[in-house]
């Protein structure tokens, strides 16, 4: 009920908890999401997720839905969905629209009687956090027996860390924050072959988040392709890429990538958890450096730079790449001395089955 | 067995006098009762509570961020449990969506709503939008009455609330008609009863005592317990807790409700 407090809102766009059921449905590898709002809501979401192998409908609800009430239209697709798809799951998402005129999902199910799970998830994104629209999914899936309690559980915790992180050190730490696209790449990059061709001995962190693993991973072997040409010291890599945690896709990705990693002569040095484990993996990492690696001169930071303490690091020069433009200003502001934005990376890792290349990774290897 | 209720009427029809003078005469009998209130007036549970207003669930949650029982809950007259959900001023906001996040606010931090052997929910209006359906829709009313008198509109607003609990396929376990001195009227009113399947449970004469103790801001139970009146809502009360004869109400066509009242 955090939105309904009245001061101290954050007046900059926000991600959307909808959107959050959306991605948290993908993971559960459900075949179709109904949106059950107005045509427009999400687009751009339900496009990329399309991409990435789930379908996603809308019942289109228009000014007169709004005022009758959009049942029957709920009844319709999840009919025709059921009958055109075959699907072995499927999920209802609420939009603010559906939600505030109080819809209820569950008696079109039952109007329905598919013989397919479905998961009811209302859910609107009037909500600060948005990682409150993935445990309503969550919660929704275990409700259907899809997940089972410990699962769900484990999965909650993680949200309530990012959540809290993303407060602390993150893009919900101020009220506004100014979006930057960061650093010159080519110029962090110039930096980082320099410490290397000095011979300093640097660490070479992952700390992702899903999906963004398969772009985020690219820089971490970029940086040790380049310390190998440079006849640097190779970078001790640490990353959550463990394959036995989290949904069978999330364990997908990690070990696509860590085969991929391994094919390009990179092996992991410690692995600290799973890739939906960020928010505790940063942690993880900086055990790992105090403990071990508290000399080194250098460390690149590649997905959540901000999960990882700074205490750890604090006495290196540090690389962070981030995907979020307003992580910049935060980072800085911790005393991240390089901070990189990969543009458009989400986009640019749905719908793949591999590592694609980054930005920073490219630019990397061009200097070599 | 836990009786969860809703009761629906037109405005002022007596919705709110009805609910909080049944629930004090259910405490009486050593029930334990809670009466929550759905409308933004909040001013269900007034008269058991001396005519105190508490502070309601959406003020609560719009100042604080969140609710506890002890903020939203207190102990009127006869131990019931008192809840008003709260809502915008006349003319703003959403009051529907005001019962939709208040009532689910409240089933999480409540005690009192599991603990209780009677709830009682006091909706405004005709459920005139999804959110006066919530506490239905979400599983927290399992059954419904209908306050009316013999005029043509309240009966006109009660063969409308049956629409809405045929849509929600929720039994309507009676009828109680709270008179307004209109000609025939416990005769109208136990035909729109038959006319549905339903008893009508109670008749409520007019009685200027019902006043008198809102004025105080005492329930009829409370400010007059050896009244002919008090003796009426007991006996509703004592009803109430052994209906069984409920069913999903079919509306009357307009023309069928405009001859049964003439």
């Amino acid at each position: 009920m955090e939105q309904l407090a009245g001061a101290g809102r954050i007046i900059q766009p926000r991600p959307s908890s909808i959107v959050a059921a959306l991605y948290t449905l993908r993971d559960l590898d459900t075949d179709v999401a109904i949106l059950h709002g107005p045509p427009g809501c999400c687009f751009k979401h339900s496009r990329l997720l399309e991409e990435d192998g789930m379908r996603v409908v809308t019942t289109a609800m228009c000014d007169s839905d709004y005022v009758f009430g959009g049942h029957d239209l709920l009844v319709d697709v999840l009919g025709k969905a059921i009958d055109r798809f075959h699907p072995k799951t499927v999920g209802i998402v609420g939009t603010c629209a559906s939600m505030i005129i109080g819809e209820n999902f569950h008696r079109a199910v039952q109007e329905v009687g598919p013989s397919c799970p479905i998961i009811e998830v209302e859910i609107h994104a009037g909500f600060n956090d948005n990682t409150h629209g993935a445990i309503v999914t969550l919660e929704a899936a275990r409700a259907v027996g899809l997940i089972d309690e410990g699962e769900m559980e484990r999965q909650k915790k993680m949200l309530t860390l990012a959540t809290e992180i993303e407060k602390r050190f993150g893009a919900a730490s101020k009220d506004y924050i100014e979006p930057s696209r960061g650093d010159l790449k080519y110029k962090a990059a110039q930096r980082l072959m320099e410490l290397m061709k000095q011979g300093k001995k640097g660490l070479s962190v992952l700390n992702a988040k899903k999906e963004t693993a398969y772009m985020f991973a690219d820089i971490n072997l970029a940086v040790s392709q380049a310390a190998r040409a440079a006849g640097a010291p190779g970078p001790v890599t640490i990353a959550n890429l463990d394959q036995n945690v989290g949904l069978p896709r999330i364990r997908r990705y990690a070990s696509t990538i860590t085969a991929q990693l391994k094919e390009a002569g990179v092996a992991v040095d410690h692995i600290t958890g799973g890739l939906d484990e960020y928010p505790m993996t940063g942690e993880k990492a900086a055990r790992i450096i105090e403990e071990k690696y508290s000399d080194y001169d250098y460390v690149v930071l590649s997905g959540v730079p901000h999960a990882v303490p700074y205490e750890a690091i604090k006495g290196m020069e540090i690389f962070s790449v981030t995907n979020g433009p307003r992580q910049v200003a935060p980072l800085k502001d911790i005393g991240h001395r390089h901070v990189m934005v990969e543009v458009d990376l989400h986009p640019k890792t749905l719908g793949v089955k591999g590592m694609v290349e980054s930005e920073f990774g490219e630019t990397l290897r061009s200097l070599l | 067995m836990k009786r969860q209720l809703a009761i629906y009427g037109k405005g002022g029809i007596g919705k709110s006098s009805t609910a909080s003078n049944v629930a004090a005469a259910m405490g009486e009998r050593n029930i334990k009762a809670m009466l929550i209130g759905c409308d933004p007036k909040s001013d269900s549970s007034i008269t058991l509570l001396n005519g105190r207003r508490i502070p309601t669930i959406m003020d609560t949650l719009r100042k604080k961020g969140a609710i506890s029982e002890e903020g939203v809950v207190f102990e009127g007259f006869n131990g019931v449990k008192c809840a008003e959900v709260g809502g915008p001023e006349p003319g703003v906001g959403c009051a529907g969506r005001g019962i939709i996040v208040a009532v689910q606010a409240l089933q999480k931090v409540s005690d009192a709503l599991r603990d209780s052997d009677v709830i009682i929910y006091d909706v405004p209006g005709d459920i005139v939008c999804g959110g006066f359906a919530v506490p239905i829709t979400k599983g927290m009313v399992r059954e419904a009455y209908i306050i009316t008198s013999g005029e043509y509109m309240p009966l006109y607003a009660a063969n409308n609330i049956c629409r809405g609990l045929k849509t929600l396929h929720t039994p309507l376990s009676g009828i109680i008609c709270n008179e307004r001195e209109a000609e025939h009227e416990r005769e109208i009113v136990e035909k729109f009863a038959a006319a549905l399947g339903v008893p009508m449970l109670a008749y409520i004469p007019r009685d200027k005592i019902v006043q008198n103790c809102e004025r105080a801001g005492r329930s009829v139970i409370e400010g007059e317990p050896k009244s002919a009146m008090a003796g009426v809502y007991r006996k509703l009360a004592g009803r109430i807790l052994t209906e069984k004869d409920k069913k999903v109400p079919e509306a009357l066509e307009d023309e069928d409700l405009r001859k049964l009242t003439q």
